[in-house]
């Protein structure tokens, strides 16, 4: 794992769509470290750096891949948050939905997140799109300015 | 007003003003005493009172009943003393007092003012009747009355028999309408004074103190229209500094005005009972002789006893008569209400059988405007002239209910134009909707008044100095116009009852429209929340289980036989199956939620779009598409597209088996609307099912054979019901099968929610 390379921060709170979310992102051989939170409050106390992250070191993650149903905070108020912060505003935010509902595609893009995914029921499509994204934002991606890598 | 009758209204206010129950005088044929209770000393005497008892006035006012009444004194105490002697007077002796010459008086009595008015009543010399008799009299009259059919013939025997006991020239039955005109409804006569019969008397002529005190004291009597007036004295009372109350007295005098009336009339002998209904004044029985007449007391009682019983067989008279045309109007109305019941629209109930609704108020028509609609019946004003007349009764009478008149061209100039046909009007507003009135019609019917003497001109004299009583009794007659039957109360109660129960009905109407709407609101909102945890969490477990089979199928691969990767390969295909499903039953129910935009469509433009697409698609297959004229419609694009989409690539799918599949896309004009059709030449379907194809995940043929989820041509069904269109189709196994769809021409800002059928 290399030190410059920032973290992909992976929030969602269903073990099994962890599970094979992971697989999808190993699949892709990112060398970029998961970080996987389980529910929007943790996710927000991370970002933030408050309760139990408060000495984790500074630094936003390359990409936020986001559950939009979690418990606690759901994403939409998580993805609010992130928007609303100046130091993390440009950070992307994939929202990962299994909802095909229009008004939470709206809400999201309203709230101005980067990408909005909803998961397909075949495994290799799931596969590809979260290869994809990973690919397109962890690597492909200029980071926009001010997200410079962290010095340790 | 004009001056003239400006000093007619005054002259008859200063009637009405005159304290007639205070004249301070009384009729000569008898004399008055006002004693002191309980000590009974004369305070006030009539000035005749000398004569009678052979006294000075000196010794007479202060006397005690001793001094007066002699030996009789000590039962006339007694008799006084009854407390059931109130003012009411009683007949409580015959006597012959002292000066009175063998002259015999009746003693009659009664309180008034906390004093005990004696007057004695010189006895008539033709008397016809004595005490004994009035029993028999009464029991007579009863019986006669009994059989009698109408008010008429009573107040005809009642005329009758009171002109047999008093002996006068004429008694009339008069009856006092709502204006207090007077009315002639029954006479008897013999040839000394002319017939008054049917004649009307203005209300003038009994002005308002005169009818308040008929309605205390029902007995009147002027013995003598040229008598000098014998004044009590002192003119006022010790006690009381008052002057003495009369109101109650038999002797009191009269007010000039009558008596110059009577005169006038050519009379000189009166008597009026009062008939009370119900404690008002109904009438009078009014009796006149040419000659000075007096009725004893007793044949008075007897009189009046008699109006009382007449009074009474009337009010039972029309109470029944009332009661019977109640329960006629009121089983009317019970099919009026029933027919409204069965109805779905209280209007359509209401005109089932108009002559029920015309004689629900005794009405020869009958108007009902209800949100814009105006639906006559019978004799009635033009559509114009009854909502214009709607436009009135909202300005002027918008806070009642119901609203009758039997003179609408008085109140509502511009009737005079219909009065043939609605000189009467019954208006019951039927719902706050502005004009919406139920009414009912009755045409003008001229009338002729008999007036005994000219109303116009009511009892001023001719100098127009002071009040005069009228001095003709011409007949003076009037044609009474614009004006209808009047009509009844039990006819306004029953309009205003059927106004009640209409508005139950629209006020019940609208809140079970409220409801309906809050219910639909709330499954809305329901299913709305339903398919969203529906895409949600049904999802995710056939994610889940393609996923995770996947990843057994790739990493314990060789453990597994080829049998049971053939069954993680049915699994994950099944799974990935009920997730298509579930996609495509969200996509219904979106259909059926989403608003529609109606734009002008190019059907043509939109099926090659959609032909090419699905061209495509079947790559490799030949087709021969024959595409005919297309239209432009109005509907919603994203819909439409969906329709056509749905509907080609089945046309596609269907004809897999054929070696050239024929495509053929139509439209049609029809009545109103635009029929779209598209045929096939593939594997068409059995026809008995035609009806089922439209259902939801209705299909009809295998799955090896035909993919799919059964939910396109729900979808196709659902669009087409919201756009106000029908769907059907045509088929037959192995000839091809037809779709049709239409869509109506009004569908422009149609957004029903008609669901399927």
């Amino acid at each position: 794992m290399s030190d410059l390379l920032k973290p992909i921060l992976l929030v969602e709170d269903n073990p099994k769509d962890l599970e094979l979310t992971l697989v999808a992102l190993e699949k892709t051989q990112l060398a970029n470290e998961v970080i996987t939170l389980r529910d929007g409050a943790e996710a927000l106390d991370y970002l933030f750096r408050r309760g139990q992250y408060t000495s984790r070191a500074e630094g936003t993650p390359a990409v936020i891949l986001l559950d939009l149903k979690l418990p606690k905070v759901d994403g939409l108020q998580v993805l609010e948050q992130i928007k609303a912060d100046p130091a993390l505003r440009s950070t992307p935010v994939v929202m990962l939905t299994s909802s095909r509902e229009e008004k939470d595609l709206i809400r999201s893009y309203n709230l101005g997140v980067n990408a909005y995914v909803v998961k397909p029921v075949g495994f290799k499509e799931f596969i590809e799109a979260i290869s994809d994204l990973g690919i397109f934002w962890a690597v492909l991606n200029e980071p926009p300015p001010g997200s410079l890598r962290p010095r340790r | 007003m004009t001056p003239a009758k400006d000093a007619i209204h005054a002259a008859l206010a200063e009637c009405d003003r005159e304290p007639i129950h205070i004249p301070g005088s009384i009729q000569p044929h008898g004399v008055l005493l006002a004693m002191s209770e309980p000590e009974l000393r004369v305070e006030q005497a009539s000035e005749n009172a000398p004569d009678c008892f052979a006294l000075p006035m000196a010794r007479i006012l202060g006397a005690r009943l001793e001094d007066l009444f002699g030996a009789d004194a000590r039962q006339l105490r007694e008799m006084l003393a009854d407390e059931r002697l109130q003012t009411n007077p009683a007949y409580v002796m015959s006597i012959a007092p002292a000066g009175s010459a063998g002259r015999g008086f009746q003693l009659i009595a009664h309180r008034r003012s906390g004093m005990a008015i004696l007057e004695l009543e010189e006895s008539a010399t033709a008397s016809n009747i004595g005490f004994s008799s009035v029993y028999p009299l009464v029991t007579g009259f009863m019986s006669d009355l009994a059989p009698a059919r109408s008010i008429g013939e009573m107040n005809g025997i009642a005329a009758r028999e009171i002109r047999r006991i008093t002996g006068f020239d004429r008694v009339l039955i008069y009856r006092f309408d709502a204006d207090w005109n007077g009315t002639v409804v029954a006479e008897d006569r013999n040839n000394e004074l002319p017939s008054y019969l049917d004649l009307r008397f203005p209300a003038s002529d009994i002005p308002a103190q005169a009818r308040e005190l008929y309605k205390l004291n029902r007995l009147r009597l002027i013995a003598d229209a040229e008598y000098r007036p014998v004044r009590v004295v002192p003119e006022l009372n010790p006690g009381t500094g008052k002057p003495l109350d009369l109101t109650y007295s038999v002797l009191r005098s009269v007010s000039p005005v009558h008596v110059q009336y009577m005169k006038n009339m050519g009379t000189a002998a009166s008597m009026s009972i009062s008939i009370l209904r119900d404690g008002q004044l109904w009438g009078l029985v009014s009796c006149h002789s040419k000659l000075p007449r007096r009725a004893p007391f007793e044949a008075r009682n007897a009189c009046d006893i008699i109006a009382q019983a007449l009074s009474a067989q009337i009010a039972a008279a029309e109470h029944r008569a009332d009661a019977e045309s109640r329960i006629r109007l009121k089983s009317t109305q019970t099919r009026l209400l029933a027919y409204m019941a069965e109805e779905d629209s209280f209007l359509d109930g209401l005109m089932k059988d108009p002559a029920d609704l015309l004689a629900c108020a005794g009405a020869e028509g009958v108007a009902l405007l209800y949100e814009g609609q105006c639906r006559l019946v019978g004799v009635t004003p033009g559509e114009q002239q009854v909502r214009n007349l709607a436009g009135w009764l909202e300005t002027e009478h918008g806070e009642t209910g119901v609203y009758a008149t039997d003179q609408l061209p008085n109140e509502y100039a511009p009737a005079r134009e219909f009065a043939d046909k609605a000189s009467g009007v019954i208006a019951a507003s039927i719902s706050s909707l502005h004009d919406s009135y139920l009414m009912w019609f009755r045409p003008e019917v001229q009338t002729t008044v008999k007036w005994g003497g000219d109303p116009r001109k009511p009892a001023a004299g001719g100098d127009g100095q002071g009040l005069t009583p009228r001095n003709s009794f011409e007949l003076w007659k009037e044609t009474v116009r614009l004006r209808s039957r009047p009509w009844l109360g039990s006819e306004v109660d029953s309009a205003r009852d059927l106004r009640e129960a209409i508005v139950r009905i629209v006020l019940r109407n609208a809140e079970e429209m409220a409801l309906l709407n809050a219910e639909l609101t709330r499954s809305n909102q329901e299913l709305e929340a339903f398919s969203y945890s529906v895409s949600h969490d049904l999802r995710a477990p056939f994610r889940h289980i393609v996923g995770f089979a996947e990843l057994l199928r790739e990493r314990e691969a060789d453990r597994l036989t080829e049998t049971g990767k053939r069954y993680i390969g049915t699994i994950i295909e099944s799974a990935h199956f009920a997730g298509t499903l579930v996609d495509n039953l969200l996509s219904f129910s979106q259909i059926g939620r989403a608003s529609l935009q109606f734009t002008s469509v190019n059907t043509g433009v939109l099926v090659n779009e959609v032909r090419e697409q699905a061209a495509m698609d079947a790559a490799g297959r030949e087709i021969e598409w024959r595409i005919g004229e297309l239209p432009r419609v109005r509907g919603d694009l994203f819909m439409l597209r969906l329709v056509f989409q749905n509907l080609i690539s089945n046309a596609v799918k269907y004809t897999r088996p054929r070696e050239k599949a024929i495509i053929e896309i139509g439209a049609e004009r029809g009545d109103g609307e635009t029929v779209f059709r598209i045929r096939d030449n593939g594997v068409g379907f059995d026809a008995q099912y035609a009806a089922k194809l439209f259902g939801i995940f209705q299909r009809l043929h295998r799955m090896e054979d035909f993919e799919g989820t059964g939910i396109g041509l729900a979808n196709v069904r659902r669009i087409v019901s919201r756009h106000g269109g029908r769907t059907w189709a045509e088929g037959e196994v192995n000839r091809g099968a037809t779709f049709y769809f239409s869509l109506p021409d009004a569908s422009e800002g149609s957004s029903r929610r008609a669901e399927d059928r």
